[in-house]
């Protein structure tokens, strides 16, 4: 479970007196329950990669709290980091290993040994549909492929909560339904708390059990994407969410 | 623990990269040999000049009595080519050329001084060493004909001689051997630093460029661990090149065609176990300094541009001995580069050196290790995020 409560986080941009101070997290709020699919649906530069970053303990919060299975994040960041799979925006992976070796190295780092760590690789290869990449260097690997491979890595420990930075961004349609296919089986299957933040309509139409909407730093809606519809007296999600994120003189521009 | 997992990730990652590693190699390990090799060549060819006693030149046939001179002081008389001016020009003759005039001989009996040219070219510089030694020869005979002139006319030859100067030259094949060889502590130490400058980057700015920060540092493992791991592994490729570098002179020396020189270079196990000890420090300094660099720089590429700042570094410290010609002082041990290039040409003259001397150096790259460690730790998160 993961409980965020009033985060907040400036920066500032530029020196001197050209410093300008960004509020880029300004009042985030959620909690994503066990065995559920959380959504963290906003515009482009709403906050969410900034809130998840914050909740993966990369960035420390200005004000407000994260709590991972009642772990402060802040207090105890590797603790709680043990706690967390995280797909973040960055998926680099190493080039001149295999698949599996990618895999494992997290593991170890997570503190696995070296068998458990590769007899897991094998379980999420199989989870995920990429048996056959396991033996080969991830040099020349499809979008897909890279971001089955950052998955299981991020998954190696089987953490109980699994943060996921738009996952889908550069995937097609097949990669997408695999992606989706194995989020449904991680939640049934093992009752994992999954948050993943997007800002496409139809991933949180078909996947999200709650949709938290972000905007401008906040938190502005949150619900399950019907009760949205209705709060908002909309049939189409997409009308409801250009409500709920952006206000009324934000919709007059083209 | 995590430090061990991320060396050796980072290890194998490094020595996977083939291509990279072969042209390492190829270019700073083969290097020092293939130069050794060379310059043995040169100072053989240096040693034979000096041994071979050959006067080359044109119109023998108008002197006697100059042949016979040379032939008494043993020198062999060769005929100068007829295009020797064309030879000399473009270096293909090495010898300076002595022309005598026709009426040589007659000149010579009736008292009048001959006229002897010796011809060279300052642009040929084999040809130009041995024009004094060619000078000599011909003041010789000069002054055996005066003498004998004097005597004839019944004046002591010692009325002629007021002073008795004689030369003594402390060149010998050998010091200019040991000039050449200075050269080879420089040659390994850009091996090391070419070794681990790949490594060095690719495990900061390369990670940076990948994208492959961000989720290593999701990881519960200390900043400093993750650090210690990957500077291990960029300083264990660095000692690795340095390895293979010093001990590839052994094998070298047999190939060594100059007797002097390879008298001369008494590069035993000994000796490379000593450069070892002098290069493995500086090699986990230098991994230190060029990951501080490079963990700044958001790709491959600029951080090779801001490495160069090391490169050239670590190329001039070893000058400062050039550029200063008071000799070697004892704060150039603590400079690094400068220092261990110091240690190796005393180690390579066969002289001592003392504990002290190997702990200087070793304590200043300890430091410079330690404070880049610390950078690279600090700026790691901040790097992962831009």
């Amino acid at each position: 479970m993961i409980d965020v409560q009033q985060l907040a986080k400036r920066f500032t941009q530029g020196r001197g007196r050209k410093a300008r101070v960004v509020r880029a997290v300004d009042g985030v709020s959620f909690v994503a329950a066990d065995g559920r699919i959380t959504g963290l649906l906003g515009p482009n530069g709403a906050g969410k990669t900034t809130t998840l970053r914050m909740v993966a303990a990369l960035l420390a919060p200005d004000a407000g709290t994260i709590r991972v299975d009642h772990i402060d994040v802040q207090r105890d960041p590797q603790v709680a980091l043990a706690r967390m799979g995280v797909l973040s925006d960055a998926r680099g992976l190493y080039p001149r290993l295999t698949a599996r070796e990618n895999i494992v190295y997290y593991g170890r780092l997570h503190g696995m040994g070296d068998n458990a760590a590769s007899r897991r690789a094998n379980v999420l290869a199989h989870l995920l549909d990429m048996t056959p990449l396991l033996g080969r260097r991830t040099e020349g690997f499809s979008q897909g492929e890279r971001m089955k491979t950052a998955l299981a890595r991020a998954l190696v420990h089987d953490p109980p909560n699994i943060i996921l930075d738009e996952p889908t961004n550069g995937l097609d349609v097949l990669a997408t339904r695999a992606l989706r296919d194995a989020l449904r089986r991680l939640r049934d299957n093992e009752g994992k708390c999954i948050v993943f933040s997007t800002h496409i309509m139809q991933e949180v139409e078909r996947l999200c059990d709650q949709v938290i909407v972000v905007a401008h730093g906040r938190t502005v809606a949150e619900g399950s994407v019907a009760s949205l519809n209705a709060q908002c007296s909309e049939r189409d999600f997409e009308e409801t969410f250009v409500k709920l994120a952006f206000s009324a003189e934000e919709r007059v521009r083209p | 623990m995590n430090a061990w997992v991320v060396f050796r990730k980072e290890l194998i990652d490094a020595l996977r990269d083939r291509r990279t590693l072969f042209m390492v190699v190829l270019s700073s390990v083969a290097i020092g040999p293939l130069v050794l090799i060379a310059l043995s060549a040169l100072v053989a060819g240096i040693e034979k000049r000096a041994e071979e006693r050959t006067v080359v030149v044109a119109g023998i046939e108008h002197a006697p009595t100059l042949r016979n001179y040379l032939e008494r002081q043993t020198y062999r008389i060769e005929t100068a080519p007829v295009d020797y001016e064309v030879g000399l020009k473009n270096q293909s003759l090495g010898d300076p050329v002595l022309l005598i005039g026709k009426g040589f001989e007659a000149e010579l009996a009736r008292g009048e001084a001959p006229l002897l040219e010796i011809v060279s070219s300052s642009g040929n510089q084999r040809a130009s060493t041995s024009v004094n030694r060619l000078n000599r020869l011909l003041r010789g005979f000069a002054t055996e004909h005066a003498t004998l002139r004097l005597a004839l006319r019944g004046v002591a030859p010692a009325t002629l001689e007021v002073l008795d100067v004689q030369e003594r030259d402390l060149a010998n094949p050998q010091s200019r051997a040991a000039q050449l060889t200075g050269m080879l502590p420089f040659f390994v130490l850009m091996a090391v630093l070419y070794g681990a400058l790949n490594a060095a980057l690719d495990t900061t700015a390369g990670e940076r460029e990948r994208g492959s920060l961000e989720p290593l540092l999701m990881n519960p493992a200390s900043r400093l661990s993750l650090v210690i791991g990957k500077w291990g592994a960029v300083a264990a490729v660095g000692m690795l090149i340095a390895l293979l570098s010093c001990f590839s002179f052994l094998p070298a020396q047999g190939l060594l065609r100059s007797e002097t020189l390879s008298a001369m270079f008494q590069f035993g196990f000994r000796e490379a176990a000593l450069f070892l000890a002098l290069l493995a420090p500086l090699a986990a300094a230098l991994a230190a300094v060029m990951m501080a660099i490079a963990i700044r720089c958001k790709t491959f590429k600029e951080a090779q541009a801001n490495n160069t700042v090391v490169i050239l570094g670590v190329s001039l410290l070893p000058l400062v001995t050039v550029f200063n010609q008071s000799g070697e002082a004892p704060w150039h041990l603590a400079v690094p580069a400068l220092g261990q290039v110091a240690l190796m040409n005393r180690v390579l003259k066969g002289e001592a050196v003392g504990v002290l001397d190997m702990a200087l150096p070793l304590a200043v790259c300890a430091l410079i290790a330690a404070l880049g460690i610390a950078f690279v730790a600090r700026h790691l998160r901040i790097a992962a995020l831009r």
